[in-house]
């Protein structure tokens, strides 16, 4: 099996308010097509790493690899770029853009990457809406549906541009019993349909279960793998 | 289309802000009627007194001044040996006359820039009819010279410039002066200089609505002049010289001048007091039209601060999702920018409506019947383009902040 992800000796400080090591020396690989947990208690650094391997955090020491390509040392403007092409994310709170339809949010990442035609990113917008069963809502502004539709939608916005690897900062963490399910059974069908490569951050323990393998941290370092 | 989704997203925050969008532009459109409304009347107003200063004054006067006595000639009597000096010099007096004018006219003739020239001999006179008086000045000229230099024809209410042609002893005189002493074409008019009297017929009135110019002035025949002065027949005291380009009259006067050895005069450095005035209004004009920009600029700096602030979280998701900084400018610049453009378009409707209704305002004062407004395309293309910059950089400073959100910052809040 081929890798998606690799760090090697990741390590993080934070100055402010004082010299904190937030992680140290995070060694690890995760294969194509894993649906990866990463869990620790509040502070353990499980955030912190998340944002280094999303790549917009490029404060740290060590080196990442995404995709077999190096990412440590590369400029905002390359990593901008590269996000919008092979990566997702699916953060806590959806983080929809309000003043648009849940059509065109999806179409946003698209509409910058530039390779498809206007009414070709269109129709893969609302095919990536109604997998994830909120084809209904697609011209419905974004602030007007519901918190799991818009998690829904947040979801198919991370995937427009079918990256390889999705990234979920607590994504079911503002939803009910029933919306997480359900987002858990994406992510599991993204992972083993698709062929996706899924790491989430999560306090939810069941979530973390379920899936394929758990990454967990305290105190800035890694203490299973398992 | 790589730009169409900045675009897309620029107008939609605007689209969501309609009011402050309007208000902002409206700014725009205030700074921009201003700038185009100032500088119409501004310019009206140069031009109109540029206008009634070349109906009287040449581009460039050549003359013959009297000089101040040097050591030239000392120097050449006593040779280097000594160093010559002149306490207290005085200024010789001359017969300011120009020696040998047609020659003068010949060479001048071969430079490009002059379109006209016109040779004078003037004097100041008494006119009289019976026993009134009035003082003066009577310009001896050839008239056609002088009617191409001046349009006279223009002014003319009785009679013609030509007249002069056929009567040696014709006279054109202004309006203030005809009815001082009561003249009607084909009266007699009586001339008297220093030296000797004439008596002319009146066979032409202009009025110029300068009233100096209308109560004093007449024309005649050059040997009129020369008769009254009692001086030769080749006795002339003035060339005017009309050009191409009058703002080029400095430069031109000052190679006649090495080239004739005659003192030189531009028009220019005898309206030096209209020309400062000119300079006066240019300086309030302009300072009032760059508050007013500075303060609309600050209109949409404000508002672009604000939208800013307010979608800090959207603007972190779209770096998350891919915009890099200059993406995010961009965003933010073209919405300065439409709000700039519609702002001066709006701009230079109502600035050409003020500058319209203004222009028929009646003023009546002296010669000014309504108010001078130039309506000049380059000053709508002006206040368009300074609206837009002004926007812009409004604009890109804001902008500038946004693009450097750090998305990790605000998404972990």
């Amino acid at each position: 099996m081929s890798i998606a992800l690799k760090a090697e000796n990741i390590n993080k400080f934070f100055l402010v308010p004082d010299k904190f090591q937030a992680l140290s020396d995070v060694s690890f690989e995760i294969n194509k097509g894993e649906f990866v947990s990463i869990t620790g208690k509040s502070g353990s650094g499980k955030s912190t790493l998340l944002y280094v391997l999303s790549t917009m955090d490029t404060d740290y020491t060590g080196t990442l690899m995404l995709n077999d390509q190096k990412i440590t040392g590369n400029k905002q403007n390359s990593l901008a770029a590269f996000r919008n092409q092979h990566l997702g994310f699916v953060f806590q709170f959806h983080y929809l853009l309000p003043d648009f339809s849940c059509l065109k949010n999806v179409m946003i990442p698209a509409m910058r990457l530039g390779k498809l035609k206007q009414d070709e990113i269109e129709y893969n917008a609302h095919e990536k809406l109604k997998m994830l069963g909120v084809g209904e809502q697609a011209l419905k502004p974004a602030s007007k549906i519901s918190g799991g539709q818009q998690q829904r939608v947040a979801i198919a916005r991370a995937l427009i541009n079918e990256p390889a690897i999705l990234m979920g900062d607590e994504p079911t963490g503002n939803l009910d019993s029933k919306n997480t399910a359900v987002v858990f059974e994406i992510f599991q069908q993204l992972a083993r349909e698709h062929n996706k490569t899924i790491i989430t951050v999560t306090h939810d323990n069941d979530f973390a279960e379920k899936s394929d393998r758990i990454i967990e941290m305290r105190d800035g370092k890694i203490i299973g793998l398992a | 289309m790589k730009s169409g989704i900045n675009t897309e997203v620029a107008f939609t925050y605007m689209v969501g802000r309609r009011k402050q969008t309007i208000v902002a532009a409206l700014g725009v459109t205030f700074g921009i009627s201003m700038f185009i409304f100032l500088n119409s009347l501004i310019t009206g107003t140069n031009e109109y007194t540029e206008k009634t200063m070349l109906s009287a004054t040449p581009h460039i006067r050549l003359y013959n001044d009297n000089r101040i006595s040097d050591h030239v000639m000392l120097d050449r009597y006593m040779g280097n040996k000594t160093i010559n000096l002149i306490s207290n010099p005085q200024l010789v007096p001359d017969d300011n006359k120009i020696i040998n004018p047609d020659v003068v006219l010949q060479q001048l003739q071969k430079r490009k820039e002059i379109i006209s020239m016109s040779k004078q001999v003037s004097t100041n006179i008494i006119y009289s009819n019976s026993n009134v008086e009035e003082n003066g000045n009577i310009f001896g000229v050839n008239i056609l010279e002088q009617d191409k230099m001046f349009d006279i024809t223009s002014s003319m209410i009785t009679g013609d410039v030509r007249s002069l042609i056929n009567k040696p002893n014709g006279i054109i005189i202004g309006v203030g002066l005809a009815e001082r002493l009561n003249l009607k074409k084909g009266d007699n008019i009586t001339v008297t200089s220093t030296t000797a009297s004439r008596t002319l017929e009146v066979t032409g009135i202009f009025k110029t609505t300068i009233k100096t110019v209308d109560n004093t002035k007449t024309y005649c025949n050059i040997p009129v002049v020369q008769q009254l002065l009692q001086k030769d027949r080749s006795y002339i005291t003035d060339i005017y010289i009309n050009i191409k380009n009058y703002y080029n009259a400095p430069a031109t006067a000052e190679s006649i001048q090495q080239e004739t050895g005659y003192t030189v005069e531009t028009w220019q450095s005898s309206n030096e007091q209209s020309l400062a005035g000119k300079k006066i209004r240019d300086v309030i004009a302009n300072s009032v039209v760059i508050t007013i920009l500075i303060v609309a600029g600050f209109g949409i700096y404000n508002i672009l601060n604000m939208v800013i602030y307010e979608k800090i979280k959207e603007i972190a998701i779209l770096k998350a999702v891919g915009f890099q900084g200059r993406h995010v400018i961009s965003i933010f610049v073209l919405q300065a920018l439409f709000i700039g453009i519609i702002g001066s378009i709006l701009g230079m409707i109502v600035g050409w409506g003020i500058s319209y209704s203004v222009s028929k305002m009646y003023i009546g004062l002296g010669n000014v019947t309504y108010l001078p407004i130039a309506f000049e395309p380059r000053h709508y293309i002006q206040g368009a383009v300074f609206g837009v910059i002004t926007s812009f950089l409004a604009g890109y400073i804001p902008a500038i902040r946004a693009s450097k959100v750090d998305p990790v910052q605000i998404i972990r809040g």
